[in-house]
């Protein structure tokens, strides 16, 4: 039915492999993919501390390894030795279930990440379209979090939280929507073949409404990862830490992890659907393992490079009012998402769905050939 | 996994339903057992789609039927909403008539 | 294999969630485990091979009703309710019912009973199933054929009815007017 890593492992091994094989080798992937995405969770917040420091002219963790490189370590030791504190008044079933809503709301969407053409877990027919229903989990985590820990100001946080993902799931949802109309279909291997690995065959600049697409889902994408300018629910200057502020430990940092592997997670669709995923240039090394692993790096590179961005906007940019986001939202990004996804209709009915470089580059074509 | 062990779980969800709207007080629970019915009938429609006609229209009619439903809670939970603006309470016996 | 245990895990999520759905107290803990049903139901629909149709189900139910009624429970008192004991002193549940419930429950069972077996009747006498179903290979593909050149007329009532719901929320919920030099007024009986 759909290609999973299994299928692409048993055509490249020539061999039909038994359900419980089956199993374990999708146990193994699971495996790697959760243990490098915790890795790259970790060092998102060393990352984050590195390269604030950066930009203030300090120093930065550069203490517990090689440049600081093991404080996520360290963190994550001290957070696991913290007492873990249940206010009394709270809702307990609430309160143990939001950090786990919220965690595997994010861990669920790895399914459909394409790390490569061949090591993506399972690629459903409908990826982009499941990832974006299982990422609302988050909101639901964040609600009952706010909600459940029975104090103001995580209420407030947690009611700011939740309307602020459902809000802009709009127009991450109708950014996603132009380009899955160019690619002609909903699974991440279609939106991705679709390009080249030059970036002249990018999506972002198939046509001038794609490229205000990508802007309009990475600004959209920063606020449903509740990061960046958009951070008000868990501001520590307006909310003593809104919808977190009760937790400690282990079920912090379930939020806090889950908070940087979306980030992650948004940065990889935005590099799969508009700059190219895994796609090489010259296609080196084509289906073999070689090959495979370019195109992983390749994935990484630029989600990482996406990732930088997320960490320096954070860092430079004053924190919206939450009467300013929801504006934002409503009365500029979702009217601008829409003219886009009309625009990007109307150009594929009037140019045949090609690109706006070589419409360029055929004009140039015809008109060198019938010139003289 | 034939068909009659779907449409047993679609029962299971409906009778759960009815009971819910039956037997609670508050509104917004009630809305909850409203919920459930029309996931019962959705489940229904995909699994005769399967087992019987093989046509891919069921899976159309959940798809109103999802729409439908999402309309009518948005719509519902304004008018409780409304409601408990007014009365101060949304114990169902306070809304038994037409004029206070 | 991974089928029949999808399957079960779902099956299981979905009666779980339904009847704790009844028998909890707290209307937010009943929200949540709706929330738990409706997700074994969106799996119920990957092991029919209705894929459109269950990431439908994630994105319109659990990001958007889940929430609204969650958003709606908060707003409207948090759905506290007295515990009434009843003669024998046994906390009064809701689901317990009174005799009015009881009377209405024998009858739906009864014309319930009736409709369901006429139902398993004509499935095991008449009706063609399908053992080995023919699996949608494009599912999203054929969905959206049918949505634009068979249903179409549905289609577009559907995004009617959908701005007149939007509006129609908007509208109602909103605050009337409050002088507060005549707070006394503001009105009971409209």
């Amino acid at each position: 039915m759909n290609d999973t890593i299994v299928s692409y492992i048993s055509s490249l091994a020539n061999i039909e492999f038994s359900p419980l094989f089956v199993f374990l080798i999708f146990l193994v992937a699971i495996l790697i993919i959760v243990n490098v995405m915790a890795l790259i969770g970790g060092l998102g917040t060393y990352a984050e501390r590195k390269i604030s420091a950066d930009i203030q002219m300090r120093q930065g963790p550069n203490r517990v390894g090689p440049y600081g490189l093991l404080q996520f370590l360290a963190d994550g030791v001290k957070m696991i030795m913290k007492e873990d504190i249940i206010p009394t008044e709270s809702n307990k079933l609430l309160y143990t279930i939001a950090p786990v809503l919220c965690l595997s709301g994010i861990l669920a969407t790895f399914t459909v990440l394409p790390f490569s053409s061949g090591f993506i877990l399972s690629d459903l027919n409908i990826g982009i379209f499941y990832l974006l229903g299982v990422s609302s989990l988050v909101g639901v985590g964040i609600f009952l979090g706010g909600y459940s820990s029975n104090s103001k100001w995580s209420m407030l946080g947690g009611m700011r939280g939740a309307s602020q993902i459902i809000s802009y799931e709009v127009p991450v949802t109708l950014s996603i929507l132009a380009i899955v109309l160019i690619a002609g279909g909903l699974s991440f291997k279609t939106l991705v073949s679709g390009q080249t690995g030059f970036p002249n065959g990018w999506y972002i600049f198939h046509n001038p409404f794609t490229f205000i697409a990508f802007f309009v889902y990475f600004i959209s994408a920063l606020a449903e990862a509740n990061r960046a300018p958009f951070d008000l629910p868990e501001a520590e200057s307006e909310l003593v830490s809104g919808y977190h502020t009760e937790y400690s430990g282990m079920r912090f940092a379930f939020f806090a992890l889950a908070e940087y592997m979306e980030v992650f997670v948004l940065c990889g669709v935005a590099s799969a659907l508009f700059l190219g995923g895994y796609k090489v240039p010259f296609d080196l090394g084509g289906d073999t393992i070689i090959g495979q692993f370019l195109q992983i790096g390749s994935f990484f590179t630029k989600t990482l490079l996406l990732y930088y961005v997320v960490i320096w906007v954070r860092w430079t940019l004053p924190r919206l009012r939450v009467d300013q986001l929801m504006t934002v939202c409503w009365k500029y990004l979702t009217p601008i998402a829409l003219f886009n996804l009309i625009g990007t209709a109307v150009w594929i009915w009037a140019f045949d769905g090609k690109s706006i470089l070589s419409l360029i580059l055929s004009i140039g074509a015809s008109g060198s050939a019938g010139g003289h | 996994m034939s068909l009659i062990s779907y449409l047993v779980i679609s029962t299971i969800l409906f009778i759960c339903g009815l009971i819910v709207i039956i037997s609670r007080k508050n509104i917004v629970a009630m809305l909850l057992g409203i919920e459930l019915i029309l996931n019962a009938s959705a489940l229904n429609f995909v699994a005769y789609g399967k087992y019987v006609s093989a046509h891919i229209d069921s899976h159309i009619m959940s798809l109103f039927i999802i729409v439908v439903a999402a309309a009518e809670a948005a719509v519902g939970l304004a008018i409780v909403i409304r409601f408990f603006q007014i009365r101060e309470s949304i114990h169902i016996d306070n809304a038994a008539q037409l004029q206070s | 294999m991974f089928d029949q245990v999808l399957f079960y895990i779902s099956a299981f999520l979905t009666v779980f969630g339904a009847i704790l759905v009844v028998l909890e107290r707290n209307l937010m803990h009943s929200c949540i485990f709706l929330l738990t049903s409706l997700m074994g139901v969106a799996g119920l629909y990957l092991t029919l091979g209705a894929e459109f149709v269950a990431a439908t189900q994630l994105v319109v139910y659990v990001g958007g009703v889940v929430i609204l009624m969650l958003f709606a429970v908060m707003l409207t008192g948090g759905g506290l309710e007295e515990i009434k004991k009843n003669i024998v002193s046994v906390d009064l549940a809701p689901s317990m019912g009174n005799l009015i419930t009881y009377f209405w429950g024998a009858l739906s069972a009864v014309v319930f009973l009736l409709v369901g077996g006429k139902i398993l009747t004509s499935i095991y006498s008449s009706a063609v199933i399908a053992d080995s179903p023919k699996l949608f290979i494009k599912t999203v593909e054929e969905i959206g054929t049918k949505l634009l050149t068979d249903h179409v007329l549905m289609f577009e009532m559907s995004s009617v009815l959908l701005l007149g719901a939007l509006i129609g929320a908007a509208v109602i919920s909103r605050p009337s007017k409050v002088n507060i030099f005549q707070k006394g007024e503001d009105d009971v009986s409209h």
